[in-house]
């Protein structure tokens, strides 16, 4: 109760402070993670910002709030003491003026356990799926009611502040879910849960034979339809337009009916996976963190961390091979992945992120036993090595001129997505050739 | 005579013949000494290229050593060789060889039991040859054959991401062509990564599996395929694009018995049953058959198979009376329109990879190719009357082809674990292998030489063969008749947990577990059936650890 009492009044001294007007950029949302002392803040680039100021106070006294002027950056590191705690957040600016405050984010950094550097394999494998699975997707669903909630905001009030607040949601529920495609396994996979979430193309023409009729578009209906009229990318398509344009206006009533469907089954969905890995519900949290000790699914160490290294090499093939290579090589927008929110590079950064998190074993500020505890005990020099491949695949795709959807077509912006494909090609390259083959040798 | 008659008999060979030597020597030549055969030793199999080595120490008081070998799976003759005094075997064995061995010590007294029984051959572990894998994760079956160099590497992924893409209705920019009418809008869908479907739960309906349709006849025009049903065709489609009525509503339903192994252990089998409400009155001839979408992995290896090599395997008459007989398949190629071998499908109704994929494309999900050029549904009343036939290019479809063709196939795993070595041998003596052949070697494939010259280890014959009746859809397809079903391949079934998280086996997914498969099989499985029935509890369970390590 007093944590949500301090975080609505930090909101109030924070928006208290704010000079927000409807013409400025839309506000950014603002993730931050702890690995040991380093504390890293990302957020998303946003349409026609100039610049970024991040502001941050001590937490729990919330007061002074300070504010770093970030450029066009749009992350940032730092070396904290043990102790140091915070409240984070980030606004966009142009020269209209600047954006609401982001999310704040809440972080402390804890003594590093020093357990952690001799955790054994099992204690990683478990702390994995309790921190960094579980982790991901509890937060994922948190997410997902906020949009929810959002959208049914919109229905009564469908201002264009409240459409921003329905596309900022959608982002904010995104986040979570572009981290966790670097762990597709289990019940997100065996129970068809990812085409439900996120498939791709969305089927258009038979959206549009859908709304042309006059069923009532609730629930029972809309679940019924085929999963390519489901997930994120029917909700993007219909909450941000054909090309990032859509406003309150020419949003049809139809659309908000399909949408208030379509994405209360998103929330279901991911209430669904998250529910799957509890112990409370189908406790696959217990059922790869015991892998080798009893575990039908995996009865041996090694395939749980073949199935977490294999996961991490899927989706950074992905990244590389598939989502910049596709739209890059053929100059196509079409093939651009979250095209109509412009959210591309940001999905990429999260993929990497996702991966990122397997390997240290964290997810936002759960922090426990990672492969690279495993990794920096039998060959010190491949942790290092990792960790560079992260960092650079990561300042790639940071450097990527926003929207990604033109980058692919203008010379500036193809040499630099050329360099973080090669960069993420990289990390694949290491994580394939040096981490993989050695998982059943590590000790 | 069954292999575990044989087995009986040899065993008493041995109780005999160490009974005449204990007559001999203790009763008659040294009345007055109660002496005794010496232990078994202790045998430890290595391999050295295609040397195999047989070591063990020496028994105490042991004058000599014999070493019992047979063949697996059969297992049916057992030779031995007099070792004397030596405490070291090698041989060197041919690429197809595979033995079950044992040793015993003697000496004056008598011979002793066998030793652990043990495995040689040169690549027992490596399922697939050179396109085995070693990978105990859910990626176990959807990952590329090591030995592809770089070139063909790129054909492979280019194929796995059209085996991952989804189709949407026309007009679309991209992946237009699904349906009107369809099961599933993507490969990957009915094949989780590259993995078996799986059957709904009690009152579900089809995600991952369909039903094939038929009335009585022959599609003459069609090599004798089965005899589409009129306004349906020979696929029943359960879904459809928005605005068309699919063909029917199905909903599947199971009735569970019980019964009884011999040692009194109870087990339960469930019998689905289909609930099918058509768009329009079926004819009353109609015949049905379940069909869950069965894993993609090897199915190169499946098409390097010589025909030669499957029909010495046939044996249509039972002309050697083992009351197992095995029947091949044939099909039209879609492409030669040629009468040629079946080597996929659930019932062997599908000439090779190239023809089931070509198949599915243009049934399972409505997309035309240059194969089939005209719409699934074309001529039935749900017919869209677009002309965007055809909807994949030839290049599309033979990079799925490829795909699929080089997948690897997953190493054994737990080979050493005595429970495995246990369970292998009675998967021998039950005659599981005279159909799951462990052991073939694989001809030339045009143009995917990573497949070609492997010996492999399948544990299919790729035959037709009479299950029985709980098992019978009483479909024909082809040659096949209702009760034949294709010998599935087992090799990577014991990963099926990993990859899916749920046992589901046969045609139909009804066995929830391997035990259940086992016991659902009949006619020509049947001996096995009751060989494995008359298991303890641990023999079963031993069996099921052997096939766990496939």
């Amino acid at each position: 109760m007093q944590h949500k009492f301090k975080t609505l009044s930090l909101a109030v001294s924070l928006l208290a402070t704010s000079i927000s007007s409807h013409a400025t950029p839309q506000q950014p949302g603002v993730v931050v993670t702890v690995e040991g002392t380093k504390v890293t803040a990302f957020w998303n680039p946003v349409i026609g910002a100039k610049n970024y100021t991040l502001y941050y106070a001590p937490y729990p006294a919330l007061t002074p709030i300070n504010s770093i002027p970030m450029a066009g950056k749009t992350d940032l590191t730092a070396d904290l003491p043990v102790g140091a705690s915070y409240a984070i957040a980030v606004k966009s600016n142009d020269e209209t003026g600047s954006s609401d405050y982001s999310n704040i984010s809440f972080f402390t950094v804890k003594a590093p356990n020093s357990a952690d550097a001799d955790a054994s394999v099992s204690t990683i494998i478990s702390s994995i799926a309790t921190n960094v699975i579980l982790g991901t997707y509890e937060d994922f669903s948190v997410k997902a009611k906020a949009l929810t909630n959002a959208l049914l905001k919109f229905q009564f009030t469908p201002t264009d502040e409240n459409l921003r607040k329905v596309q900022f949601a959608w982002r904010d529920t995104r986040s979570p879910w572009e981290q966790a495609e670097s762990f597709l396994f289990g019940p997100v996979d065996t129970k068809g849960l990812d085409p439900a979430l996120d498939s791709w193309p969305v089927n258009r023409t038979d959206l549009d034979a859908v709304l042309n009729t006059s069923n009532k578009l609730d629930v029972p209906f809309v679940s019924g339809l085929n999963d390519t009229l489901h997930g994120f990318h029917t909700i993007e398509y219909l909450i941000f337009g054909e090309a990032n344009n859509k406003t309150a206006a020419t949003m049809t009533a139809r659309e908000v009916e399909y949408l208030v469907s379509v994405t209360s089954l998103l929330h279901t969905h991911v209430d669904a996976l998250a529910n799957a890995w509890q112990t409370s519900g189908g406790n696959f949290v217990t059922e790869f963190g015991n892998a080798g000790k009893g575990s039908k699914t995996y009865p041996s160490e090694v395939s749980a961390l073949q199935e977490l290294v294999n996961g991490m090499i899927g989706i950074v093939d992905e990244v590389a091979n598939g989502k910049i290579a596709d739209p890059f090589s053929q100059t196509n927008t079409e093939l651009v992945e979250s095209q109509f929110s412009f959210n591309s590079l940001l999905d990429f950064e999260n993929n990497i992120r996702g991966v990122e998190n397997i390997y240290l074993g964290r997810y936002l500020q759960k922090d426990g036993a990672g492969l690279n505890d495993l990794v920096r005990r039998n060959n010190a020099e491949l942790d290092t090595e990792i960790r560079q491949k992260f960092d650079a695949a990561i300042d790639a795709i940071q450097a990527i001129p926003f929207p990604f959807r033109d980058s692919i077509s203008n010379a500036q912006g193809r040499t630099l997505i050329a360099t973080a494909q090669a960069k993420v090609s990289e990390l694949q390259t290491v994580l394939e050739s040096k981490l993989l083959p050695n998982l059943t040798s590590f000790k | 005579m069954s292999a575990l008659s044989a087995h009986k008999i040899m065993k008493n060979q041995l109780v005999l013949r160490s009974s005449l030597c204990s007559l001999m020597t203790i009763g008659f030549f040294f009345p007055h000494l109660a002496y005794s055969a010496p232990k078994p030793p202790d045998i430890n199999i290595s391999r050295v290229g295609q040397q195999i080595i047989v070591n063990f120490d020496p028994s105490k008081d042991a004058t000599g050593y014999r070493l019992y070998y047979s063949k697996f799976p059969t297992l049916k003759r057992i030779e031995s060789i007099d070792l004397g005094n030596k405490t070291q075997y090698k041989v060197t064995l041919n690429e197809k060889d595979y033995y079950a061995a044992a040793v015993t010590s003697y000496n004056l007294d008598g011979e002793s039991a066998y030793s652990n029984i043990e495995f040689a051959s040169l690549n027992a572990d490596l399922l697939g040859g050179a396109t085995t894998i070693f990978d105990e994760s859910s990626h176990a079956f959807s990952s590329p054959a090591p030995n592809l160099p770089e070139k063909e590497l790129d054909v492979h992924l280019a194929g796995d991401a059209e085996f991952e893409q989804t189709f949407v209705t026309s007009p679309a920019t991209i992946n237009p062509g699904l349906g009107p009418l369809f099961n599933n809008t993507s490969c990957e869908a009915c094949h989780p990564k590259d993995g078996r479907g799986a059957p709904p739960e009690e009152g579900g309906e089809f995600d991952s599996m369909f039903l094939r349709i038929s009335i009585p006849g022959k599609d003459t025009k069609n090599c004798g395929a089965p005899n589409p049903v009129p306004d349906f065709g020979t696929q029943l489609f359960q879904r459809a694009t928005f605005g068309v009525t699919p063909q029917a509503k199905v909903i599947v339903h199971y009735k569970e018995e019980t019964r009884k192994f011999a040692d009194g252990e109870i087990y339960k089998l469930r019998t689905p049953s289909y609930d099918v409400t058509p768009f329009k009155p079926f004819p009353n001839d109609i015949m049905f058959s379940a069909r869950v979408a069965p894993p993609v992995f090897g199915r190169g290896l499946m098409d390097a198979i010589p025909e030669a090599t499957i029909l010495a395997l046939a044996d249509e008459n039972d002309r050697d009376g083992d009351g197992i007989s095995g029947k091949a398949n044939y099909v039209c190629h879609p492409v030669t329109k040629k009468r040629v071998i079946g080597r996929m499908g659930l019932k062997a109704n599908n000439a090779d990879s190239f023809a089931q994929n070509a198949g599915a494309f243009h049934g399972d999900i409505g997309i035309t190719s240059p194969v089939f050029p005209i719409d699934s549904a074309a001529n039935f009343p749900q017919a869209d009357g677009k002309k965007d036939d055809p909807e994949i290019t030839q290049e599309r479809l033979d990079d799925v082809t490829f795909y699929v063709q080089t997948l690897a196939v997953p190493a054994r795993r737990n080979i050493g674990k005595a429970g495995v070595k246990k369970g292998q041998i009675l998967f021998g003596l039950a005659g599981c292998g005279d159909c799951h052949t462990p052991t073939l070697k694989t001809g030339v494939l045009k143009d995917v030489k990573e497949v070609s010259n492997q010996v492999i280890h399948p544990y299919t014959d790729m035959l037709l063969h009479d299950m029985g009746d709980d098992l019978a859809d009483n479909r024909p397809d082809h040659l096949a008749d209702g009760k034949e079903w294709r010998t599935p391949p087992l090799w990577g079934i014991g990963l099926t947990q990993t990859v899916h998280n749920h046992t589901f086996f046969l045609h139909d997914g009804r066995a929830r577990n391997l035990i259940e498969a086992i016991m659902w099989h009949d006619g020509e499985g049947k001996k096995s059936k009751d060989y494995v029935n008359a298991l303890s509890k641990e023999q079963r369970d031993h069996l099921v650890d052997f096939l766990n390590s496939l």
